[in-house]
């Protein structure tokens, strides 16, 4: 059984892997959506891209590591993340973060602007954008994902 | 007296997702002009003569751009930025929002005119429903015959390809974002040679921000003597302001470039918001230096003698209830995270600056603190490798010099 999910999973990365011409200009969009696929880019995956494009494994993270939108280790279950750029900042930001990190005992990571600043501050839970949100309104919206 | 509007002239008026009513509006004349009745000579000579310059924050001058890569001969290349990343920038979302059609046309022109036969536009990864609107419009323009082969039955050819980035604002600096394009990590890289001469691939690359592009149908339809009337003489036309914080109206205003900061605020932007009291402006984003009050007769323009550089045309309006200490760790943890880390001065330098913004906001700053924050800035403005370590900390150090930060 267990060789059989292995199997796989071998198969769906070669199967995106074959999406993209082997050539370097698609190695980041490759890394993009094994990342997006599986969750991260692991080192079966980081193999079998280094083989298609004919680089070194290492090469294949040294480049995957530098983006924050490709991730090389497992994530946690729910992410999430506040923006706290000026513009979000001087609309309360980080008294959104203090909130939910003394209110749901969970870490927030904060990101950089997402250019959303009209509609801001911005929360992002595991991908989701959500616009304009405030302390209390925060509590509904992780309510759904704890 | 009517505002003059280039970029934002059609917004709110026709469907994005429509070739139709771009077209409606004389949408694609100007390439029709370009292939029909100018040759690249022409086109360019036009473009030099409008003294149009970059908006992508350095304000290079695009005719000089457009001339160097032209001159060279073989394969050659075409990139819009679009990765736009300035915290509190959002132009270039709203230019594929509200007209892509405008961009494309643009890009293509722009695309011949320096001989390229690709064009990559190289977009923000967060931006997926700009990428949607411009890959509806990629193929509705393909299908009219306005680029692909055989542009409009000419000898031109040309191809468009959408390059999403994977969120690292340093991605944005133009190297970075060619090393990014090659599969590599994106870091800067070292200039000279310029993209202009040995860019994507190694070969000549023309890349310019998105909104200067989408200046140059107006300037090939109207001439480049027109445009040079608009605004200020040194960067003439116009430019997107995005003005946000304590005003009444926030938004997106296109002005002509040369008006002063305190009339972009006050009769575009309504005004400081009711109840609030200025206290600084911070101009083009997180990089941006900080104006007092009796400093908001700033001309917002480009070039060596402006008295403050407009960058990427940002300007948050901060009032005397924002907390600084929290301002500060924004602007700090910001460089902090972005800093792509290949030269020393800034990767440090940018990690302590934001420890000791931290130690400021927990009122915990000693004085080796004070004495360190000079010579971190001092490092950050003269030894790094490139522009994202030398003004990473412009905000603080206008923030001491001004009073804004006092300890
Ligand atoms: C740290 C850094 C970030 C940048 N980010 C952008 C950006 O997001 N968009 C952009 O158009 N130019 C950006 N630039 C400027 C580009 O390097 C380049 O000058 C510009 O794209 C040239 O186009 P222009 O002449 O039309 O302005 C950035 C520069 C630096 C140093
Ligand atoms: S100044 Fe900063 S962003 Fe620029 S190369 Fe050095 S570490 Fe990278
Ligand atoms: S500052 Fe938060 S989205 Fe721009």
């Amino acid at each position: 059984m267990k060789h059989e999910t292995y199997n796989m999973k071998q198969k769906t990365i070669q199967k995106i892997i074959l999406e993209f011409e082997p050539e370097m200009e698609n190695l980041l969009p490759a890394l993009k959506k094994i990342s997006a696929v599986f969750g991260y880019v692991g080192e079966k995956e980081a193999n079998a891209l280094a083989d298609y494009f004919g680089v070194p494994e290492s090469k294949v993270f040294e480049t995957a590591s530098f983006y924050d939108e490709i991730k090389t280790e497992k994530q946690p279950e729910i992410l999430i993340q506040v923006c706290s750029s000026a513009n979000c900042a001087v609309n309360d930001s980080f008294s959104i973060i203090k909130e939910i990190e003394n209110s749901f005992k969970i870490k927030v990571q904060e990101i950089s602007c997402l250019g959303r600043c009209a509609d801001g501050p911005i929360m992002v839970v595991n991908g989701k954008i959500y616009e304009k949100v405030t302390k209390s309104s925060v509590h509904g919206i992780l309510e759904e994902y704890l | 007296m009517k505002k003059i509007k280039i970029i934002t002239e059609h917004w709110g008026k026709i469907d994005p997702l429509k070739i139709e009513d771009y077209l409606e509006v004389g949408g694609y004349k100007a390439l029709e002009e370009f292939i029909l009745g100018m040759d690249r000579a022409g086109a360019l000579g036009e473009i030099k003569k409008s003294g149009l310059c970059g908006r992508g924050g350095a304000g290079f001058p695009t005719g000089e751009k457009f001339e160097i890569v032209a001159s060279q001969i073989g394969k050659k290349y075409f990139i819009c930025n679009l990765d736009e990343s300035e915290p509190g920038t959002y132009k270039d979302r709203m230019i594929c929002d509200k007209n892509p059609h405008l961009l494309l046309e643009g890009i293509i022109i722009s695309a011949l005119i320096v001989g390229a036969d690709k064009a990559y536009i190289y977009i923000n990864g967060n931006y997926q429903k700009q990428k949607e609107i411009l890959e509806v419009a990629l193929l509705q323009a393909k299908k009219k015959k306005f680029w692909g082969n055989k542009i409009l039955e000419s000898d031109y050819s040309l191809k468009i390809e959408i390059y999403s980035g994977a969120g690292a604002y340093i991605c944005g600096e133009e190297t970075a974002l060619i090393n990014s394009i090659e599969g590599n990590r994106g870091e800067p890289k070292l200039r000279p040679p310029y993209p202009t001469g040995c860019g994507l691939f190694g070969r000549p690359t023309a890349i310019n921000n998105a909104e200067t592009i989408s200046n140059i149908p107006w300037i090939i339809l109207n001439g480049g003597e027109k445009y040079s009337k608009i605004g200020s003489k040194n960067s003439p036309g116009t430019k997107l302001f995005l003005l946000n914080g304590a005003v009444e109206k926030p938004g997106i205003y296109e002005a002509p470039t040369g008006i002063t900061v305190r009339k972009l605020i006050d009769e575009y932007a309504g005004g400081i918001k009711k109840g609030k009291e200025f206290w600084f402006a911070q101009i083009g984003g997180a990089c941006g230096k900080l104006l007092l009050e009796k400093e908001l007769k700033a001309k917002m323009e480009f070039g060596k003698a402006c008295q403050c550089p407009l960058g990427s045309g940002s300007i948050l309006v901060i009032d005397k209830s924002v907390n600084i200490y929290d301002l500060l760790i924004s602007w700090t943890d910001f460089f902090r995270r972005e800093s792509c880390g290949k030269c020393v001065p800034c990767r440090e330098g940018t990690f302590r600056l934001w420890e000791i913004a931290k130690r400021f906001k927990d009122g915990k700053i000693s004085e080796r603190d004070k004495e360190a924050i000079q010579d971190i800035l001092w490092t950050l403005e003269r030894t790094t490798f490139c522009p994202l370590g030398k003004f990473a900390g412009t905000a603080f150090r206008d923030a001491i010099t001004k009073n804004i930060l006092t300890f």
